[in-house]
């Protein structure tokens, strides 16, 4: 019994951590107290410091919890179905080509920064033509290659887009803000598009999350059991794709969410789909809130401290730098244990 | 719903392939086979003049092959001759470029892959490693066929899937993680897999490779007894002659991607068919304890 209570239980903590990290994330700014905050929420006060909350504050908050939930969320996808502990929206053109297609849109006019369908949909296109181009190359080969030719995929397309920012930089004030990943300055405007987005496709996910059980035990279990393989990666990836170019479009390409979370979520739920989507989605949304509000405090000292300008932390800043060493960690154990497995066998 | 009700092994109408279980007939390894007290059981597998290439190079050329109901059949034949093609024939995992193959008489091509999962449980070489997954979630997959990707969404009856490791006697490895386990473990969980699907028809694909002595015997003993005890119909692809000859009633040789021999072991293993289709010289000889031949292979010719 104590295993079929487990995952609901440890999805249930998750997601109070992420709840935890999104409050964390709100009062990072130390400019306006946790009573307020609480206040706000309640309804009980208007004026100019519930205004910052509604317009600023929760947005953000609420795009953090969006993005980190749909990146963790196709990273475990990508993890499963190419059966590729190292596969990851960044690691396999998807996100690089999600950033690509959004400031190509920016830079031919067809759509302006502001316009959260216009980015969206350039971040989509973007994304699924990335993706496509890795699986295209690598198709015919076994997954420990996918990564490396989704490690090329990405760095082409990073470097059309750094090309494209020499070309052109003046059109792009704050392309930092789409090669890092920031929530900074969303608002309810991004949301309303990104994130019904988003949750459609979470709910997509999970739905299918059985099958994506099955079909992570290899292609030929999959098709014996009665679900074939081919259509169904398809359809998983696409779902993958949605994710990290739905996360793209709202915060840029924050990183190494898609590649440390679904390996945190699988440590914390076990391995059966049905709760690794919403560990993974509710440590992805706990990573970038967290991880934004890591980022606020650090703006808030480096302005204390060292300048007295404010400046603000990109988001992506404290993930890749947590998430690098995170992930030294899980490579040294996952390496540990390959070498344990080796010298049983 | 009407395609969901199948025509039992033994001819009575039963739901979604579970196997009539009937304890006044219940089959015994000797009563039970193709051949019933009524003479012939119906066919399971029609396969008519059968072609099947991999990129322009053709593997099987013309293969006509009936199995019935409660035949034990092993699929021999040097590699690549096509043998674990056909094994994927049968199964629907590869579709044939000419000819026709009819699972309990519709064919093959028409049948929905969970369809034919509900009929044909597969036993593949091996199984890639799956991080963390545990005994019991995977044969907990075999629902699957029956209940469909949001069907499994929630917990379903546990009580079946207890039976299948019972049988495949894996119930001690039951919270233990799959890649922990021995390769004799492993198969055997996944004969508990192959059990918990309730499919009439089991396929087996090489189940004895990598195993050593011991482990090969268990699996193929336990295969037996669950065949007896189920009523099942078994297809093995087999590389041991000895075993092909212990543990089936049947033995089809493919050789230049047709059925070169089929018969019963005691008429199929000659030294004409070890020089024929396995290119070596080798006698026959008779085992007294089991009553079967065995092979003394001498040289390659």
């Amino acid at each position: 019994m104590r295993r079929r209570v487990r995952g609901p239980v440890v999805a249930a903590a998750l997601a109070a951590a992420a709840a935890l990290c999104a409050l964390a994330n709100v009062l990072a700014y130390g400019d306006i107290p946790a009573g307020v905050v609480a206040d706000v929420l309640a309804g009980e006060r208007s004026g100019q410091q519930a205004q910052i909350m509604w317009t600023l504050r929760f947005p953000q908050a609420a795009t953090a919890l969006l993005v980190g939930a749909a990146l963790g969320v196709a990273g475990l996808v990508l993890q499963l179905v190419l059966r590729n502990p190292l596969a990851a929206p960044e690691l396999t053109g998807v996100n690089p080509g999600a950033v690509l297609g959004l400031l190509l849109a920016l830079v031919l006019g067809l759509t302006d920064a502001a316009s959260a369908a216009g980015a969206l949909t350039a971040a989509l296109v973007g994304g699924l033509a990335g993706g496509a181009l890795t699986w295209l190359l690598a198709r015919e080969h076994d997954s420990a290659q996918l990564v490396v030719y989704g490690l090329l995929c990405s760095a082409l397309l990073t470097g059309l887009t750094t090309m494209l920012l020499a070309y052109q930089p003046s059109r792009f004030g704050n392309a930092l803000r789409w090669l890092v990943g920031s929530v900074e300055g969303r608002t309810w405007d991004h949301l309303a598009v990104a994130g019904p987005w988003i949750a459609v496709a979470l709910g997509c996910v999970w739905l299918g999350s059985a099958a994506l059980g099955v079909l992570g035990a290899g292609d030929d279990h999959a098709a014996a059991l009665g679900l074939p393989a081919a259509r169904a990666r398809g359809v998983a990836l696409a779902g993958a794709v949605a994710l990290a170019a739905g996360a793209v479009a709202l915060a840029g390409a924050v990183a190494f969410v898609g590649l440390v979370v679904p390996h945190l979520a699988r440590a914390a739920a076990g391995s059966d789909p049905r709760f690794g989507v919403p560990a993974a989605a509710a440590l992805g949304a706990a990573a970038v809130t967290g991880a934004d509000a890591l980022a606020q405090l650090g703006s808030r000292w480096l302005a204390a401290e060292v300048d007295g300008q404010r400046l603000g932390l990109p988001t992506g800043v404290v993930t890749a730098v947590l998430g690098a060493a995170a992930l030294v960690l899980v490579v040294r154990r996952g390496g540990r244990g390959a070498a344990m497995e080796r010298t049983a066998t | 719903m009407a395609d969901e009700t199948l025509v039992g092994a033994d001819g009575r109408r039963t739901d979604a392939g579970v196997p009539v279980r009937d304890s006044n007939r219940s089959p015994s390894p000797v009563t039970a086979g193709a051949h019933g007290p009524g003479g012939p059981r119906e066919p399971v597998f029609e396969v008519a003049d059968v072609a099947f290439g991999y990129a322009g190079r053709p593997v099987l050329d013309g293969v006509d092959l009936t199995i019935r109901a409660g035949e034990t059949v092993a699929l021999v034949g040097t590699n690549g001759c096509g043998k674990s093609t056909l094994l994927r024939l049968l199964a629907g995992l590869l579709s044939p470029d000419r000819g026709a193959i009819e699972l309990q008489g519709r064919p093959l091509r028409r049948l929905s892959r969970r369809e034919i999962a509900r009929r044909v449980a597969v036993l593949h070489q091996s199984l890639p490693p799956v991080p963390g997954l545990t005994v019991r979630q995977l044969v907990r997959q075999s629902a699957y066929p029956h209940r469909g990707p949001f069907g499994m969404l929630v917990q379903g009856e546990s009580a079946e899937i207890d039976a299948a490791l019972d049988a495949a006697g894996v119930t001690g490895l039951a919270d233990r993680v799959l890649d922990t386990l021995s390769g004799g473990e492993r198969q055997r969980v996944r004969v508990a897999l192959a059990i918990a699907q309730r499919t009439p028809v089991l396929l087996l694909d090489e189940p004895t490779a990598h195993l050593d002595v011991r482990h090969q015997l268990e699996v193929l003993t336990l295969v037996r007894r669950l065949r007896a005890e189920r009523d099942l119909t078994v297809v093995y692809v087999l590389h041991e002659l000895d075993h092909a000859a212990r543990f089936t009633d049947r033995i089809v040789a493919l050789a230049d991607g047709r059925v070169a021999a089929d018969g019963p072991p005691t008429d199929v293993i000659t030294p004409d068919l070890l020089a024929r289709v396995f290119g070596v010289s080798g006698r026959v000889v008779h085992d007294d304890l089991h009553g079967t031949p065995r092979c003394l292979l001498d040289e390659p010719l």
